[in-house]
């Protein structure tokens, strides 16, 4: 199944919004308007689309890398070694968007729908790989 | 009378609990209730499934009413409102309680409800037809649960009565808010042993109080639309929830098949045939709705053929968006 046409008719139904509003690098907050419970519902659906586990919270988690948690942010407010993490891991998202300081709560603000097509492909390559080999 | 696990509390026995993610149970419908609508049955599923994740989270966090991507009433819903009365300022009351007006055999269009012939006649019918619809005895409660977190809840569920399947709840999801929020963490942990041994003593509910739409413009067979006026106080409320008290997702969506029930009536089913199954696709609550609050209600035909209909349904208060849902029908012959 192509990820994209499908990321973006349940974007589109989950919001709901015209389906020609949602642009790869349009933000489901502030353009779209998603609310935390559409940001639930869209993961849902995508997981049932794709047969693809979404762990809730993990998309920060892997955005912060090998960073710890306290290099990442403090007092919630990402540092600017978790800012450089962020622009690499969100590279779809546009440069400008990430306003300093940022909240580790107002990260979801920079999600697109390109940031979920990337994902659900990270995930079905996940969920694909081969098991590591047990040791002899 | 303190209405805290009597209100709006529908599970009275826990039976089973396996890996913590299948759960069984049961609900006794108080023979004195007059009412007992379908949706508050989909909500006994949902409690039945709130217990187990309550349980899974050692009871900090519990679901609130969230996404439910399929509920199924087979047989029908709530095909109300058929009795509207006419108020002195020109607006119509529509009283949730009494069922549609068929189709009959010489009619195609309905004729509307605005003579107290047509009413007395929709009455009566749809009264005994509807009586068939509210379930008695005892509901035999199932859920089971996908995936349970501090975040959400994903579960399924149905309920059965006399061996008959009155609800099916498919694809739901349920975030989860910190239970001391809404409610006392040791009450409902105290609770659910209760409800795993002996069980709570059945008779709890009395009742709802009257939930009357007040319908305002319209375009027949297109679009209805009515207003609702959350009461500022009501044992359910206190129930649901004792330190925050909202509007149950359950009764907006009881609200809603009225309303798309009145919607239903205006549209012509085929020959010897009447609004049948009802299916509730997609149902999305945003937010708490607090006691007091007025609701526009509204639901419009999206789609038809012959034999189904689909009708969008949403609930604002000013101009926030409360709640959406999609209602699905499909005409059944007339038995």
């Amino acid at each position: 199944m192509a990820v994209y046409p499908k990321i973006a008719e349940i974007i589109a139904a989950a919001l709901p919004c015209e389906i020609e509003r949602v642009k790869p690098d349009a933000s489901l907050i502030d353009d779209l308007g998603a609310q935390s419970i559409d940001f639930l519902d869209i993961v849902f659906r995508i997981e049932r689309a794709f047969k693809v586990k979404i762990p809730r919270g993990k998309i920060v988690e892997e955005a912060r890398g090998d960073l710890s948690a306290a290099e990442f942010d403090q007092r919630g407010v990402v540092s600017e070694a978790g800012l450089q993490r962020l622009r690499a891991f969100l590279s779809e998202v546009p440069p400008e968007r990430f306003a300093s300081p940022l909240k580790v709560a107002d990260i979801p603000r920079l999600f697109t729908t390109e940031t979920f097509c990337k994902i659900v492909i990270r995930q079905q390559r996940a969920q694909s790989a081969p098991a590591d080999p047990k040791p002899a | 009378m303190d209405a805290h696990f009597r209100a709006f509390s529908f599970v009275d026995r826990i039976t089973s609990v396996r890996n913590g993610t299948q759960i069984r149970g049961h609900y006794a419908i108080p023979s004195d209730v007059d009412e007992f609508p379908v949706s508050l049955v989909g909500e006994a599923v949902g409690q039945l499934a709130a217990w187990a994740a309550m349980s899974a989270l050692k009871f900090t966090h519990r679901p609130i009413a969230g996404l439910a991507g399929c509920i199924e009433f087979p047989g029908g819903a709530e095909r109300g409102p058929s009795c509207p009365q006419q108020l002195p300022n020109g607006k119509q009351l529509i009283e949730p309680s009494c069922g549609p007006h068929d189709v009959t055999e010489d009619r195609n269009v309905r004729a509307p409800l605005s003579t107290p012939s047509a009413l007395r006649e929709s009455n009566s019918a749809a009264q005994s037809w509807s009586s068939a619809l509210r379930p008695r005895g005892v509901l035999e409660l199932a859920a089971n649960l996908e995936e349970v977190d501090t975040e959400s809840v994903a579960y399924s569920g149905t309920a059965h009565a006399d061996g008959r399947l009155v609800v099916r709840l498919q694809d739901c999801l349920g975030p989860m808010v910190p239970l001391a929020d809404l409610d006392d963490p040791q009450a409902l942990a105290n609770r659910f042993d209760l409800l795993c041994g002996p069980g709570a003593p059945p008779g709890g509910f009395r009742g709802l109080p009257p939930l009357a739409l007040e319908r305002t413009a319209g375009e027949t067979g297109r679009r209805a639309g009515a207003t609702f006026q959350v009461p500022p106080s009501a044992p359910f409320l206190a129930d649901h929830f004792p330190r925050r008290p909202v509007f149950p997702g359950s009764l907006l969506m009881h609200l809603s098949l009225q309303l798309g029930a009145m919607l239903a009536s205006e549209l012509s089913a085929p020959a010897s045939s009447r609004w049948g199954d009802w299916t509730i696709l997609d149902m999305k609550l945003r937010s708490f709705i607090p006691p007091g609050t007025v609701l526009e209600l509204d639901a419009r035909l999206k789609q038809r053929s012959e034999a189904s209909a689909i009708l969008a349904a949403e609930a604002r208060a000013g101009r926030e968006l409360l709640a959406t849902a999609r209602l699905a029908l499909k005409a059944e012959v007339n038995s």
